[in-house]
């Protein structure tokens, strides 16, 4: 951890504060957030790295998916996600997020959330425990000082992509676009 | 003239930085209170820093100015109030002014936070309003007794009276508005268990639900200035002031970690539980001191 | 100055002529005599003329003259009743009766100022009752509930002119004069319990006009129902003719000096004075907390800052006479603002429904700040004309030792944030409902009207120093001690206030946190629609707060603040009309029955004397 080399504060002040000042918006969808309460609160004592819970998107940096997604709780997610500011990076927290997990097979569960919004980093297990979130935000430190933790701007890039694939499952989508349709390809043929 | 416009710059700035110090500590007293080791001192500042980057959403122009509105507020009654010696405005309209300018923060988030037309806003601020009214009511009576005490408005020669003889805590009848004050300090600074207001548990931090990114930061910024203007109003009233930064700075720390270790055993408040806490006992007690200031003078 | 009263009286007859030829010219008439009246104020500042109107009205002179106090008085009135004449050009336009309208307007307004020029009681008397019927009318104008509150307000009016008359009578009747000047000196050597007795009666009338709390019943009803620019002139101006008449008993009839004076009588009566003005303050204040029309919130908090004038006359120190001078001329200002805006809103929406208003902000940009900048100048928001006069109100309230006056003032201030805020909120903030997104910007001659009035609450809250050196002639003029006034406010050893100080910090901190807020990384501005609802899309028109906004505070207060008078009244009323429908019942209209009646009393008359020998 490199929160007290001032030297770094001031050459990248952006990325060294985007690092330490995770403000997390759980979604919790499933069981997965079971174990967020113990990360939170006096045993493992997220705060000490500066990840605090908040209360609506708009305060929010990390988007934390604990469990299963099911076709309706995508909208709510999808609406979310839209409304971070960025930067913002998205964690699938569970297997479920990833694959589907125990709900490989239900009709109504997603198996790939990343094709629906850009996710930057995985928390494997079912579930994982407490260290495993640690060891999560790590690894997300480690993205963020390498600029690979990106997905905002894969999202802005490839927006139609993932607004056509959100309209191809969740039919016609009762809110405007978030950014203008048309403009990423242009900009890219460019 | 040099040394007043000095001051004028120089006394906001301090009062931002002691306010965020104060957050931190806030949150490094909550943590270790909880058997947990807590964030770094630095940790508000680096949330500010972060929200700046962030850039953040507006709703419009109300929805900017009200937050202007609101700082500038903050750090213009940092003017009015003594910092130990230093009080560049004294002669501006003394505590009325102060008293009136505290408006403007709960209007100026009142406005913009009304602007963002989501409701959970909106509850936030009548339970604002309503709280407010709710400590107002004995912080009046307060304000009055001393004021009627020394015969004066101006906070410079309340200062004056006390560091001439006695801290007003410690005096008679001054006593019964100090004891008062001290049992209505939470709810003026906002902080638990009067904290109903942001509660982001129940209606998702109420005003500031729309604010994301640089916005955040300015609320972060008030919210530090309201903590050091609370107790830095109740050290001029009541501990006598200081004649040096640093005796002052000693004294609002220490009434302010004595107020966050007792308050924050207790749980958050329904906002009529506040308001009959705050309407019972403490407005009985400033009302005797009233009272008495009125037959004593 | 009879050119004035020949202006204002010709005028307004002259205008109803003119509108049987044509509408255009009816309006040109009635703002060329409204503008003629301010310049012709405007030009007799600092002078002092007397005339006699008519040499021998039933036996006596009916005398105008002109001072300070009655200038200063007269200058609002005209301003205020240009501006709402103004104002009535597009607010009237298509109604009935419009021709009628505009003359009760201008004869309203002309009664007003022949009653602050009037230089004795019968021609004051006279001017009074040509305001308070043309007001009558004006206020059941729009009929339906108007008109019940029009008789709400004439009956009340019609007993405070029945109680003055009698006072002014018996002056007459003891002293044989009806003129100010010569009746000042005799009352104040009169026995303590005849000048009190007639001050009381003379109060009385005043209060009701000026709704002092057991008396304002008639006001919040009234207020409400009148179309929005008389609302605008009957809050501003019209209630305080009974302010002007208070201080016409208090300081010269009775004289300031006697009736500040630690006599067990005058104590007494000010006493009384200043504690009804204590409650009017108070209760009015939170009862228009819980209302959910937008001009009876308004009319509730005329009644409550008119309390704040009379607390600040009736405390009687210099200070105290300058607070509630000032602030007389402030809620002129302000008031008159929040009628015209919440007008131009009722103009364009249709309703005066809190709760189904909101969002308007985005249609009427101007509106709003006009709103904005009254509502600051309620509550007493620092550089609004507002807080000066509050600041001085309780400046002198602290120094002289009632230190729960104060406290009520100020909590009464509370009251107004609280239903200030809400104003604002429920009309202008939140989501806009689909059925107004078509609605449109108020006519450009109500934005002129709520331009200059923003202006002149802003300039008025800056340099107060402009009215106060005024106020502070008249309160020399009257025997009280001078004040030190400069531009910006006012310098003492006990406290000074020093607005240019104020205004320059918040510009100064305002400009830097503007330019913190704009360098900073850019936000993205977004439509209400994009809003957080925890990941759901918005219900339209149904994701906005409004209804029961203070619930817990309601819940808390609610059964505290009934209208126990008006209730008390309306049993009165009840009762005296039980009894009259009682009486009725005797007139049967029947030949025979009152052939019975007279051979019953007949009867009786025999049996009487037959049994008595009473003659």
């Amino acid at each position: 951890m490199d929160r007290n080399k001032i030297g770094k504060w001031l050459k990248q002040p952006a990325k060294m504060a985007n690092k330490y000042s995770l403000n997390a918006v759980y979604f919790c969808t499933g069981c997965g957030i079971i174990e967020i309460p113990p990360v939170i609160t006096a045993r493992w004592d997220a705060e000490r790295f500066g990840i605090i819970p908040v209360a609506t998107p708009r305060q929010g940096n990390l988007f934390m998916i604990t469990g299963y997604v099911s076709l309706k709780t995508l909208r709510a997610i999808i609406r979310t996600y839209e409304q971070m500011p960025d930067p913002k990076y998205t964690v699938g927290f569970g297997s479920c997020p990833i694959n589907g997990g125990m709900y490989w097979d239900s009709y109504n569960t997603i198996k790939h959330l990343d094709r629906y919004i850009p996710v930057d980093g995985w928390i494997a297990g079912c579930m994982p425990r407490p260290e495993a979130v640690f060891i999560g935000v790590t690894h997300l430190w480690t993205l963020i000082e390498k600029d690979m933790a990106n997905g905002y701007l894969r999202y802005r890039e490839h927006y139609d992509q993932y607004r056509g694939n959100q309209e191809k499952l969740l039919g016609k989508l009762d809110w405007p676009p978030l950014y203008a349709t048309g403009i990423a390809q242009k900009e890219i043929a460019a | 003239m040099v040394a007043t416009v000095a001051q004028c710059v120089l006394l906001p700035v301090l009062g931002i930085v002691i306010g965020l110090f104060f957050l931190g500590l806030y949150r490094k007293i909550m943590a270790r209170l909880h058997w947990r080791y807590g964030p770094p001192l630095i940790q508000p500042v680096i949330d500010i820093l972060r929200l700046f980057f962030q850039g953040g959403m507006s709703h419009g122009a109300v929805f900017d100015f009200g937050l202007v509105l609101s700082l500038a507020g903050a750090m213009a009654i940092i003017l009015f109030i003594p910092f130990a010696q230093w009080c560049p405005l004294q002669g501006s309209g003394g505590m009325l002014v102060i008293l009136y300018l505290m408006l403007l923060m709960p209007l100026g988030t009142a406005l913009s936070g009304g602007e963002a037309a989501n409701p959970n806003a909106s509850i936030g601020i009548s339970r604002k309003l309503i709280l407010a009214l709710g400590y107002e009511v004995p912080l009046l009576l307060i304000l009055l007794s001393v004021m009627s005490y020394y015969s004066t408005i101006s906070i410079v020669d309340i200062v004056r009276g006390q560091q001439a003889s006695v801290w007003a805590l410690f005096s008679w009848p001054l006593a019964l508005p100090g004891i008062a004050y001290i049992l209505i300090l939470p709810a003026v600074l906002g902080v638990r268990p009067f904290d109903t207001t942001t509660a982001p548990q129940e209606i998702s931090s109420g005003p500031l639900v729309e604010y994301g990114g640089k916005y955040l930061a300015f609320e972060h910024i008030i919210h530090a200035l309201s903590l050091f203007l609370g107790i830095s109003l109740f050290v001029n009233l009541f501990l006598g002031g200081a004649a040096n930064p640093i005796v002052f700075f000693v004294k609002i720390l220490v009434v302010f970690v004595a107020c966050v270790c007792i308050n924050a055993v207790f749980p958050r408040l329904r906002i009529e539980q506040a308001v009959s806490y705050l309407w019972k006992w403490p407005t009985a007690i400033a009302f005797l001191g009233l009272v008495v200031v009125s037959l004593v003078k | 100055m009879q050119i004035i009263l020949l202006t204002s009286f010709g005028g307004a007859f002259a205008t109803y002529l003119l509108a049987k030829i044509s509408s255009r010219l009816r309006d040109v008439c009635a703002v060329i005599v409204s503008g003629l009246l301010v310049v012709f104020v405007a030009l007799l500042y600092n002078k002092t003329p007397a005339a006699t109107l008519i040499p021998s009205f039933v036996g006596a002179p009916l005398t105008v003259r002109l001072n300070m106090l009655s200038w200063f008085f007269a200058i609002a009135i005209v301003v205020v009743g240009f501006l709402s004449i103004v104002f009535s050009f597009s607010y009237i336009k298509g109604k009935e009766r419009a021709d009628f309208y505009y003359l009760m307007m201008l004869l309203v307004n002309a009664g007003m100022i022949g009653i602050v020029l009037s230089a004795d009681l019968l021609t004051f008397y006279i001017f009074w009752e040509i305001m308070s019927w043309g007001a009558f009318l004006l206020i059941s104008y729009n009929r339906g509930p108007a008109l019940r509150a029009g008789m709400k307000y004439i009956v009340m009016s019609v007993i405070g002119s029945v109680v003055m008359l009698a006072g002014i009578l018996s002056l007459y009747a003891v002293y044989e004069t009806f003129v100010f000047s010569e009746l000042a000196g005799r009352i104040a050597s009169a026995s303590p319990a005849y000048s009190l007795a007639c001050a009381s009666m003379l109060c009385i009338a005043f209060a009701i006009k000026n709704a002092v709390v057991p008396l304002h019943t008639w006001l919040p009803d009234a207020h409400s129902e009148a179309p929005a620019p008389f609302s605008a002139v009957l809050s501003g101006i019209l209630i305080k003719m009974g302010t002007y008449g208070l201080i016409l008993v208090l300081y010269l009839f009775v004289g300031v000096k006697l009736f500040i004076s630690p006599t067990y009588v005058w104590r007494g009566f000010r006493f009384v004075l200043l504690v009804l003005a204590s409650i009017t303050i108070l209760v009015p204040s939170f009862i228009a907390v819980m209302q959910n029309d937008a001009k009876k919130v308004l009319a509730w908090s005329s009644i409550a800052q008119a309390g704040y004038i009379i607390l600040g006359i009736t405390f009687g120190t210099t200070l105290g006479f300058a607070a509630g001078m000032f602030h007389f001329l402030n809620h002129a200002t302000f008031k008159a603002l929040l009628f015209f805006g919440i007008g131009a809103v009722e103009y364009r929406t249709k309703t005066r429904d809190l709760n189904s208003l909101g969002g308007l902000l985005k249609r009427m940009p101007i509106t709003f700040i006009a709103v904005l900048v009254g509502t600051c100048g309620l509550i007493g928001i620092p550089l609004t004309n507002g807080f000066v006069s509050k600041w001085l109100l309780y400046k002198t309230l602290i120094l002289e030792g009632s230190p729960f006056l104060a406290f009520i003032a100020l909590i009464g201030t509370w009251g107004t944030i609280l239903y200030g805020y809400k104003l604002l909120h429920h009309v202008f903030l939140g989501q806009l409902p689909e059925k107004y997104k078509n609605v449109r910007k108020a006519p450009a001659s109500m934005q002129f009207v709520l331009i200059i009035l923003s202006l002149a609450v802003v300039v008025l809250g800056i340099l107060p120093g402009i009215p106060l050196k005024l106020i502070n002639t008249i309160a020399v003029s009257m025997g009280m001690d001078s004040m030190n006034i400069n531009i910006f406010g006012i310098a003492s050893e006990t406290g000074a206030l020093n607005t240019v100080n104020i205004l320059s910090v918040l510009a100064a901190a305002g400009i830097v946190v503007w330019i913190i807020l704009k360098a900073s990384k850019k936000s993205t501005r977004i439509s209400q629609e994009d809003n957080y609802a925890a990941g759901a899309a918005i219900p339209a028109e149904r994701y906005s707060y409004t209804v029961d906004f203070y619930n817990p505070l309601y819940r808390m207060i609610r059964r505290y603040l009934r209208d126990i008078f008006d209730e008390f009244y309306y049993w009165i009323a009840g009762r005296v009309q039980a009894f009259s429908d009682m009486v009725r019942r005797l007139y049967v209209g029947d030949v025979g029955c009152y052939a019975m009646y007279i051979l019953l009393f007949l009867s009786a008359l025999i049996l009487s004397q037959v049994w008595w020998r009473v003659w």
